[in-house]
C-alpha cells in the first residue's frame, strides 16, 4: 500500500484550506479553530488521503483522542494510515 | 348509388404514408419488411428497422407484443419471458428464434408490453396498450421528429405512437453509432421537432453547438430526467423562437406533466387538482404521487412514483430519485439535485452529477463530477467557491472531478 507522507499531508491540508479561501500556517502548533479547519474540511482532508492512497481510511481503529492542533491532524493521518 | 366493397385488407394505421427515416433509406410505414410473428411474442430487435417493422405489426394486427433490444435481454430474462408464455423471437438475426418452447397460455390480444429501465434492479414488464402509449392527441402541426431512443422503451414509444398515429408526423431515426453526430442527420432530413433527455440535450450542446443549431427545431422536448432552468435557457438562447417543452413521463404512470412556458418544474396550482381524463398530481412526503389515465396495467390509483419533488416559490421542482437524491451530511439533508443545478448554472459547466460519497466524522460528503464547456477551463477551487456562495456549508461538494466527455447509458440518461 502507497503510504502519504507527514509533508504530502500537509501539502493535502494546504489544498483544502486554499480551496477554501484560507491559508495554512507554517507553524505546527497552530490552533485549528484560529486556522479555521473544521469537521467538513477534516473529512475532506481524509478523501484526498484516500484517492492518493487508494486505501479506505478507518477511522474505527484508534482511540479517540483531542485533536487541536495542526500537528494533531497530521500526526492522526500518519497513525491511520498505518492501521 | 351502390358501393362496391373488396375483400377486407390489413387496416393500416392512419401515420401509413409518414416519411420514416432509418438506417439511411427514406421510406414509409408501409414499406417495412412484413413480418410473421407468434403470439405472445417477445420480440428482440438488433435494428431500428425491424423494431419499427414490429411495433406496425402491432399497430395492424394487435399482436401482444413485448418490443426490446436484444442487447437489454440477458439468458435469464428470456427464460423468464418464456416462462411467462412469451415466444422469444429475434427479428433481424441470421439464427432468428428460440426453440425453447414458452409456457402455454392465451394471447392477450391489443397488449403491448416494456420493459422498465430497470435504474433499481432488474427490468420489469409493464403492460400498455397502442391506446394508453398515444399521449399526443388532437391535430397537429406536421413535424419531422427524431427518435434518439432505444427501441421498445417508453420514450421511443412516445414518438413511435405519434408516427404511427398522426399523418404528417415523420420520424428520423437515430441509430445508436449516429448518436454523437445526430445534429447532422437531422439537419439533412430536416428534423424540426426532437425529443431526448436533458443529458442529451446537454452533450449536442457540449460537442457542437454551431451543428446543433443548424438543426431547423421548431419543438425540442426534455424527460426522462430533471430537467432545470439552466439546460431551458441555453436551448432558448440557439433556439429563441422555438417551442421548449419538458414532459414528465413514465412507463407507470405515461405522460403525466407536460409544460411549455420554458420554465423548470410546474405551476404549484396544478397540485391536487381533478379534471377527467387529466393525472391527479400531488406530493406526499416529498414524493411526487400521480393517478392517471394513461397508467400501465395494474397500475390504477395513486402510484408513488419514487421522485422527489419540492415546492419552491410558484412551482414544484421535481430534482431527482428519492433514494439516491438525499444525502446526509453529519445530520444535514441535502438535495443532490440542487447541487447538481447550482454546478449546471456555472457558465463554464456543461454537466454535472452529484453523489454522496461515504466520508470520517459526518457519514457522508457531497462530490461531483462535472464536465466543462467547450474550451473552458475549470478547477475544483473555482466551482467550489461558486457552490460556496450559493449553498450551505455542508451542501458544498468538496470533491469535483473533472471529466472530458459526458457519459451516457442507453436510455440517454447519465444520472439514474
Amino acid at each position: 500500500m502507497k503510504e502519504l507522507s507527514r509533508a504530502q499531508i500537509r501539502d493535502l491540508m494546504g489544498e483544502v484550506l486554499k480551496n477554501q479561501g484560507k491559508a495554512l500556517p507554517a507553524d505546527d502548533a497552530a490552533d485549528l479553530r484560529e486556522v479555521g479547519f473544521r469537521s467538513l474540511d477534516f473529512s475532506e482532508l481524509a478523501l484526498r488521503v484516500e484517492d492518493a492512497t487508494g486505501e479506505e481510511l478507518n477511522f474505527d481503529a484508534p482511540g479517540l483522542r483531542r485533536i487541536a492542533t495542526v500537528g494533531d491532524v497530521l500526526d492522526f493521518l500518519v497513525e491511520l494510515q498505518r492501521q | 348509388m351502390s358501393v362496391e366493397t373488396a375483400a377486407p385488407a390489413p387496416v393500416h394505421p392512419a401515420g401509413a404514408d409518414n416519411r420514416i427515416v432509418v438506417d439511411g433509406a427514406t421510406l414509409t410505414w408501409r414499406d417495412l419488411p412484413e413480418l410473421t410473428l407468434p403470439e405472445p411474442v417477445a420480440a428482440l430487435a438488433h435494428s431500428a428497422r425491424y423494431a419499427l417493422a414490429a411495433a406496425r405489426h402491432h399497430a395492424v394486427h394487435g399482436t401482444e407484443l413485448l418490443l426490446s433490444t436484444a442487447s437489454r435481454v440477458d439468458a435469464a430474462m428470456r427464460a423468464e419471458l418464456r416462462d411467462a408464455g412469451f415466444a422469444v423471437t429475434e427479428l433481424d438475426a441470421p439464427t432468428a428464434g428460440d426453440a425453447t418452447a414458452p409456457a402455454a397460455r392465451a394471447a392477450e390480444p391489443g397488449r403491448l408490453w416494456l420493459l422498465t429501465s430497470g435504474s433499481t434492479g432488474r427490468p420489469k414488464r409493464v403492460g400498455h396498450t397502442l391506446e394508453s402509449l398515444t399521449t399526443v392527441r388532437g391535430q397537429q402541426p406536421a413535424r419531422t421528429w427524431l427518435c434518439p431512443y432505444a427501441p421498445g422503451t417508453y420514450a421511443w414509444w412516445q414518438v413511435v405512437t405519434l408516427s404511427l398515429t398522426q399523418p404528417g408526423q415523420h420520424l428520423v431515426v437515430v441509430e445508436p453509432d449516429q448518436l454523437d453526430d445526430w445534429p447532422a442527420l437531422a439537419a439533412e432530413h430536416g428534423v424540426d421537432a426532437a425529443s431526448g433527455t436533458p443529458t442529451f440535450w446537454r452533450r449536442a450542446l457540449h460537442r457542437d453547438p454551431a451543428g446543433l443549431a443548424r438543426v431547423p427545431l421548431r419543438q425540442l422536448t426534455l424527460g426522462g430526467e430533471p430537467v432545470d432552468q439552466t439546460i431551458l435557457d441555453r436551448l432558448r438562447e440557439v433556439f429563441p423562437a422555438a417551442r421548449i417543452s419538458w414532459i414528465y413521463a413514465s412507463s407507470e404512470v405515461g405522460a403525466a406533466i407536460v409544460v411549455h412556458d420554458g420554465r423548470a418544474g410546474f405551476p404549484v396550482d396544478w397540485l391536487d387538482r381533478a379534471a377527467p381524463g387529466r393525472p391527479t398530481i400531488g406530493v406526499r412526503d416529498g414524493e411526487l404521487v400521480i393517478t392517471s389515465p394513461y397508467h400501465g396495467a395494474g397500475l390504477d390509483g395513486p402510484v408513488r412514483t419514487g421522485d422527489r419533488a419540492q415546492v419552491s416559490g410558484d412551482r414544484v421542482l421535481i430534482t431527482g430519485r428519492l433514494d439516491a437524491d438525499e444525502i446526509n451530511v453529519g445530520g444535514s439533508k441535502v438535495s443532490a439535485g440542487v447541487v447538481r443545478d447550482v454546478l449546471t448554472a456555472h457558465p463554464q459547466v456543461a454537466w454535472a452529477r452529484v453523489t454522496g460519497r461515504r466520508a470520517p466524522l459526518l457519514g457522508h460528503m457531497v462530490v461531483a463530477e462535472v464536465v466543462p464547456t467547450a474550451g473552458a477551463k475549470l478547477d475544483e477551487a473555482t466551482l467550489v467557491r461558486w457552490c460556496a456562495d450559493q449553498l450551505p456549508e455542508y451542501a458544498v461538494p468538496r470533491r469535483i472531478r473533472v471529466l472530458t466527455e459526458i457519459p451516457v447509458k442507453e436510455t440517454l440518461k447519465s444520472d439514474v
